[in-house]
């Protein structure tokens, strides 16, 4: 990935983990998401009278990252921001009854040119742990900011 | 042979596409008709000496070479015959490398540098050439033919190679799986190394085409 060598921020926040809450999930929260979606396969929809057959949709912790809020980075660069992109690595299923604790940390920031010019991408992930402790899911968000077209 | 110079693996950030997709891709093409022979994936700010693609060549009967995108303060240029000398004299991270600079070494390390997409603005070579920059006097060949070019983008650079009498590549600029190919390099030669392709880009027996006409 780019170095960030020239880039103007606070560096103090990369990889220091600043937790975002506590979030329990619910047969509902599961079954709405699902479809909310549109999925269609019934380990999501919880069409049995099974508890034990329904799992959360993979990408089931994007609820739970909108509108988090993060530290300022304080970057010297550029007027706009923008959504720059999510991915969701799942690692362990996400079933009704589990009790997820969030942390996220300032994972990256890099430049890049494109076609409006210089932009410079913050990368946050976020973790996901179920009440055992183990991961279930990491979270990459990109942010980018750049000069507003003159 | 046909050639895509110019793609984009998930090692780019802006890229969603593996190269085990590229090549199930190819074959999709293939088997449609259309002649691919190989493509160079050329991840932006980064060369990994350590990737080798040679199994996933051998089983795939694809030419499979590595190369770079690399901003400069002259827009982007796509660097093919990458040596460890190269990435040791240049922090191919940095998103203003001096062009002059770098056009330079790639001459003298046996490398070559070739504007990407020089109609674009802001990062296309005809820009900062024509407003900005002479010099560049090593520049033989532009990627003429850019698979992920707006309107208007394509007419510009025809306008430069024929101006200033350029040799010509093409290449998709391929970020996702299906563009693979759209835009490609037609070499007379044979090329089975990143070697053999700096040469063969100097020698200049090549053009660019579109995937439509590569069909049998």
């Amino acid at each position: 990935m780019t170095s960030d060598e020239g880039i103007v921020y606070d560096r103090s926040l990369l990889g220091v983990e600043h937790p975002i809450g506590s979030f329990k999930v619910s047969r509902d929260m599961i079954t709405g998401f699902a479809r909310s979606t549109g999925e269609t396969k019934s380990i999501y929809l919880g069409d049995t009278d099974n508890l034990d057959d329904l799992v959360a949709p993979p990408t089931i912790c994007n609820i739970f990252v909108n509108g988090v809020s993060r530290p300022d980075i304080k970057l010297k660069f550029g007027d706009m921001n923008f959504f720059a992109g999510q991915s969701i690595e799942c690692k362990k299923d996400v079933r009704p009854g589990d009790t997820l604790n969030a942390s996220t940390h300032l994972d990256n920031v890099y430049a890049k040119t494109g076609r409006s010019g210089k932009m410079i991408f913050a990368v946050w992930q976020t973790t996901f742990k179920n009440q055992n402790g183990d991961t279930v899911a990491l979270v990459n968000e990109s942010f980018v900011r750049r000069n507003r077209a003159k | 042979m046909f050639l895509d110079l110019h793609t984009h693996s998930v090692a780019s950030d802006d890229s969603r596409a593996t190269v085990e997709q590229y090549i199930r891709w190819s074959s999709v093409l293939q088997n449609k008709g259309y002649r691919i022979d190989g493509f160079v994936l050329t991840e932006h700010r980064q060369f990994d000496h350590g990737l080798d693609y040679t199994d996933l060549s051998s089983e795939s009967g694809l030419l499979i070479l590595k190369g770079a995108e690399l901003d400069t303060d002259c827009g982007h240029f796509l660097v093919y015959g990458v040596t460890k000398p190269l990435t040791d004299s240049i922090d191919f991270s940095d998103v203003n490398i001096d062009a002059t600079k770098l056009v330079e070494l790639c001459d003298d390390l046996g490398a070559i540098a070739i504007p990407a997409h020089p109609g674009r603005a802001g990062i296309g070579f005809a820009e900062y050439v024509s407003t900005r920059r002479a010099g560049f006097k090593t520049i033989g060949v532009v990627e003429g033919l850019n698979g992920s070019n707006r309107p208007g983008e394509g007419e510009k650079a025809a306008l430069l190679i024929q101006q200033r009498g350029y040799l010509s590549t093409g290449g998709s600029d391929a970020h996702i799986v299906s563009a693979i190919g759209t835009c490609m390099t037609l070499f007379k030669d044979k090329i089975t190394t990143e070697a053999e392709l700096v040469l063969a880009l100097r020698a200049g027996n090549y053009n660019p085409v579109m995937l439509e006409s590569s069909k049998d």
